[in-house]
Parts: C-alpha cells; sequence; structure tokens
C-alpha cells in the first residue's frame, strides 16, 4: 500500500518511520459543543505519541476517536478522516469488529471485569476468535507475559481480577487490550489513578511495547510525556497547537502557546 | 493569645460524648431487634395457633390435598401447589420482561424517554391490589377464555408431556390466568430494582467491553449482569416474594378450587387466597387449619430466600471470589 497519507502530511515528524495514523479535519462534537477542530496529525508506526494539553483541551476525545468508542453514546459525532493504514475508519462502512481488534484501549482508572484473571484476558480473544483450550491458554499467556503480569499472577488465573492492587489491575487491562494482537495502543492517562511504583512499570512497559505497537498516550503528566514519548502532540481549546519530537516540543518549541504550558505558565 | 481549653471541659466532654454513643447505639439496636422480634412473634404465633392441625395428624396437612370444612379434613397441597405455581408463572414472564425493560431504559432508549418511561413503571407498583384483581377478573379473564385458552389447549395442549398443563376447558379462569396478573404486579418492581441496578454499572468498565468488539448484547449480559448480579437477584426475589403472598388479584382470578390438576388452564387456589376467603367463617380446627397454611407461607418463603442466598453464592464461587 502507497502511504499516501505521508506524502499528504503538512506536518509530517521528521522521521524515516511509516505513519499508521493519519488524522485529517477531524472535528468533533458533543451534542453542540465543539470539542475538536480541524486537527490534522500523523501518528507515526511503532513509537509512543503522547498527547499533552490542559484539562478539557480535547485530547481525550480524540483519543476516543481513534477506535470510535464514542459511537456508543447518541449525540456525539465526528467529521473528516481518520486513516488507519489508508483506510477511513470514520466510514460506516469501516467494520467496527475490525477497527477494534485493530486497537486496543485501556482507560484512565483500571477496570477488570467481573471475572476471573484468566477470562478477563480471554473475554476479548473470545469475541473475534474460536481457538481450543491449549491455544487460548498460551494466547492468555502470552499476553500477560506481555504487560509484565504473569508472574504475579500464574498461580492464581482463576481468582477475581478484582483482588488485583490498582497496578496489576492496569497491566490486566493492557493484557487484555493486547490480546487482541493490535497494531495500536491507545492508552487514556493509563497511570492517573496509580501511585509512582506502579506508575513506573508501567512506563517501563509502554517502553517495551513500543517495539510491537504503535501507541497513543493522553497524558496530565508532562514529565511523563517527556519520558515515554517519540512525538508529542499539544492541544489547546480543541485545536492542535504543535506537533513534532518530544525531545522539541519540550526544549524548543515553535509556539509560544506550547511554551508556555511546558514551563507551567497556565494550565 | 487564646487560652487553651480546660482539662476539665475536656474531659467533661468526653464523659458526655461516650454517654451519647452509647445511647444512640443502643436505639438503634433496639430499632434491628424489634423486626426480629416481629419476626419471629408472627412466625410463632401462626405455628401455636395452627399446631392442631399440623402436628395433629402426622404429615397429612402437608401431603393431602383434600380440603374439607364439613368433615373437618384438611390438606394444605392445593395451596401451597396454586401459590407456587402461579408465583413460578409469574417470575418466568416478569423476569425476562422487566429486563428488558430495564435494559431498554438504561441502555438504548433516547434520554428524553427515559424519566417518563421510568416514572409510568413505578406508579403501575402504586395500584392497588384489588384493582388489578378487579381489572382481572372482568377485563383478562374474559379474554383468556375467549382467545388464549382455546388457542393453547388446541397447540401446547396436544404435545406429549408437557401439554397436560395446557389442556382443558376455556374458563378463563385458573393458575395460568392468576400467574400472568402477578407478573403484571411485579414487573414495576423487578424492573425499576434493574434499572436503578444497570445505572450504576459505571459508564468506564461498560467502554472497556465495547472497545474490545463486545456487542450490547454481550457488554449486557458478560459485564452489567455479573457486576450488578446481586441487586439482580435481590429485586427478582423482592418480586417472588410479593407474588407468593399476594392476596386479593389472586383470589379473584384462581378460581378458589381445593381440587388438585395438572392443568395450568384449570381453577386453582393458593395459600393466601384460602385464607382470605374462608377465614370469615372459619372455628376450631377449620380456623386452625387456616394458621397453619399462613405459618406455610412463612416456611415457603423462607426456603426461597434461602435458595436466593445459595444461588449468590455458588455464583460467587464460579467468578472465583468465593
Amino acid at each position: 500500500m502507497t502511504d499516501l497519507a505521508a506524502v499528504a502530511a503538512p506536518i509530517a515528524p521528521v522521521d524515516t518511520t511509516r505513519n499508521k495514523i493519519a488524522v485529517r479535519d477531524l472535528d468533533f462534537h458533543y451534542h453542540d459543543f465543539h470539542a475538536v477542530r480541524k486537527i490534522r496529525m500523523d501518528i507515526p508506526e511503532r513509537r509512543v505519541t503522547a498527547i499533552i494539553g490542559p484539562s478539557g483541551c480535547g485530547k481525550s476525545t480524540l483519543l476516543r476517536v481513534f477506535n470510535r468508542i464514542y459511537s456508543i453514546y447518541p449525540k456525539q459525532r465526528a467529521e473528516g478522516d481518520v486513516l488507519l493504514d489508508g483506510e477511513n475508519i470514520l466510514d460506516p462502512g469501516y467494520s467496527l469488529n475490525r477497527l477494534r481488534s485493530q486497537v486496543g484501549m485501556v482507560f484512565q482508572k483500571p477496570v477488570p471485569f467481573p471475572m476471573t484473571i484468566y477470562e478477563n484476558v480471554a473475554y476479548g480473544i473470545r469475541h473475534h476468535e474460536v481457538l481450543s483450550r491449549a491455544r487460548m491458554d498460551e494466547r492468555v499467556e502470552q499476553a500477560l507475559r506481555a504487560a509484565a503480569l504473569w508472574d504475579e499472577v500464574k498461580d492464581k488465573l482463576k481468582r477475581s481480577a478484582l483482588g488485583l492492587s490498582g497496578g496489576q489491575q492496569q497491566r490486566l487491562c493492557i493484557a487484555r487490550g493486547i490480546a487482541l494482537r493490535p497494531q495500536v495502543l491507545l492508552l487514556d492517562e493509563p497511570t492517573s489513578a496509580l501511585d509512582p511504583i506502579a506508575t513506573g512499570r508501567i512506563e517501563q512497559l509502554i517502553e517495551e511495547l513500543k517495539k510491537d505497537y504503535t501507541i497513543v498516550i493522553v497524558t496530565h503528566n508532562m514529565q511523563q510525556a517527556a519520558r515515554v514519548s517519540d512525538f508529542t502532540a499539544f492541544m489547546y481549546m480543541g485545536e492542535l497547537i504543535e506537533f513534532g519530537d518530544t525531545e522539541k516540543i519540550f526544549t524548543k518549541p515553535d509556539k509560544q502557546q506550547t511554551e508556555d504550558y511546558i514551563t507551567g505558565r497556565f494550565g | 493569645m487564646p487560652t487553651a481549653i480546660a482539662i476539665e471541659t475536656i474531659c467533661r466532654r468526653n464523659a458526655a460524648d461516650a454517654l451519647h454513643d452509647k445511647l444512640f447505639r443502643g436505639v438503634l439496636r433496639v430499632c434491628a431487634l424489634l423486626v426480629l422480634a416481629a419476626l419471629l412473634g408472627a412466625a410463632l404465633s401462626t405455628l401455636w395457633g395452627g399446631r392442631e392441625v399440623l402436628f395433629g395428624d402426622g404429615w397429612h396437612f402437608l401431603t393431602s390435598a383434600q380440603w374439607n370444612p364439613v368433615e373437618n379434613r384438611y390438606g394444605a397441597w392445593a395451596p401451597i401447589y396454586g401459590t407456587l405455581v402461579t408465583s413460578c408463572i409469574a417470575i418466568l414472564i416478569a423476569v425476562p420482561l422487566s429486563f428488558g425493560i430495564a435494559l431498554f431504559l438504561t441502555e438504548i432508549a433516547p434520554l428524553w424517554l427515559r424519566t417518563p418511561v421510568a416514572t409510568a413503571i413505578e406508579l403501575l407498583a402504586a395500584i392497588p391490589s384489588i384493582i388489578y384483581g378487579m381489572w382481572g377478573l372482568f377485563v383478562f379473564v374474559p379474554f383468556m377464555a375467549n382467545h388464549i385458552d382455546p388457542l393453547l389447549d388446541s397447540s401446547l395442549g396436544r404435545l406429549p408431556l408437557v401439554g397436560a398443563l395446557f389442556r382443558g376447558p376455556p374458563l378463563g379462569l385458573g393458575l395460568l390466568t392468576a400467574g400472568i396478573v402477578l407478573a403484571i404486579m411485579i414487573v414495576p418492581f423487578i424492573s425499576s430494582v434493574m434499572r436503578e441496578v444497570f445505572q450504576t454499572v459505571p459508564a468506564r468498565l461498560k467502554e472497556s467491553a465495547y472497545a474490545l468488539g463486545s456487542t450490547t448484547w454481550e457488554v449486557v449480559w458478560d459485564i452489567i449482569l455479573p457486576y450488578t448480579r446481586q441487586a439482580v437477584i435481590g429485586g427478582i426475589f423482592l418480586g417472588l416474594g410479593r407474588a407468593l403472598g399476594e392476596t386479593m388479584a389472586v383470589t379473584f382470578v384462581l378460581g378458589n378450587a381445593y381440587d388438585f390438576s395438572t392443568s395450568l388452564l384449570m381453577p386453582g387456589t393458593s395459600i393466601s387466597s384460602s385464607i382470605a376467603n374462608e377465614f370469615n367463617e372459619a372455628v376450631g380446627l377449620h380456623r386452625s387449619a387456616l394458621i397453619a397454611l399462613g405459618f406455610l407461607l412463612f416456611v415457603v418463603t423462607f426456603v426461597v430466600l434461602l435458595i436466593a442466598r445459595w444461588m449468590l453464592r455458588s455464583l460467587k464461587r464460579k467468578e472465583g471470589n468465593a
């Protein structure tokens, strides 16, 4: 597939990596509130892209467009194009099952399902694939290993996931997401409810995961964005102010607004 | 500079606080004990009042279906059977219906429709049971007699085994009719409990299931129901408790016959409707038999609650947090 998106991108990152997601003139409305305005950005493959900005700037909203999770609510609508490998996922013809098996999501607070640890991971796989018992065991183990949780839970797979600590629960949610073998992983402030040690483990995990996945992370924590991401997008009032190399954004951003936010002058 | 509070003042304050706390705890304890006392009192007095029949003739009272005030022979099987069957029918109809209503109102209905429909359902719960009974007798019984009974008799009635349940003359009155009226009466209870608890499911839990590709049905069945299981079962048993004890509506449409019959289309009787029909002219052993029936209703309700507890526990074990 030729990468039309990369060619057309005016603000493509200065990097030779392929673009995974291309956002083109995206607008988002909650009922009559215009939350995201005319966003254009490219998200490179197998890199970590952080979206930062003050509360209410639309960064979570943008993330929620990438797997169309907003569509379960009436009166929320997105206009424009979001190309995943060149195909527009906002096209009603784009299968929701396909999208959600390709784009996994982890939410702010850990949300284990009220089931056993094993079932939490197997649950999503079951929706998409029919596997033998042995294959399923293998997949669950792989996912838990990839999420750096296997050693802690391998002896209690049949216990309720609600008994895990917050950090473990969040890694379980990551395992649940990558069990589907997606290409993109969306992380919506994944550590905002965790203590510093659990946060550190998740950040380490993100570093590991970017070898295989394209990761988009929304975060309130600017140090976190600086630590884990390769690229950073700064949003303000529903608009994308600046997008580029994380290092550049955090050292010498082009826009005054970005610099003000980074240095803590507002937000 | 303000002076520190005198040490005696603090001590006095401490003593007063301790006394208040003690009093408050005592009052709360009395409130809770009152419930126990009322329950125990009712159970024991019905047991005492019905002792002649309950213990007079071995197991006869429980196993016999014969109820004959003229010969003073009493068997409770027909009312017990009628109570259990009508309540079962009611639950079988009301649970899926309430589930559907509650889900529609929390997950699917447009926002403007939710509150009016929920209010309407709660109003339905406020209708006195005698109105349901009257409606059942004057409107629903003829409808059953003219349309549903003949239809069941000529369709399901021809099946082997289960056919026996649906064979019979189109009387309109009967166990099935009573069960359906009961179902209508308990739907508001069950569905409003379900609706309330479905609303407590955190949006992020549902979203994470949707994010894995789940359909609405999968989210409901695998996430919402397990999450709210305890309250949902509680709501169902609240409805069941009401169905078991319901008197007036059932008395109107059940037919009040002590003839034991396998067919759901035939008239029957229930514990509470027997009591309501006969307490007026009951003396001596007859009176004792009715009070014993009351005690049996206690036992039945208690057993049902035990089953609910047991179900919850086994469900919990299956989920791995026993």
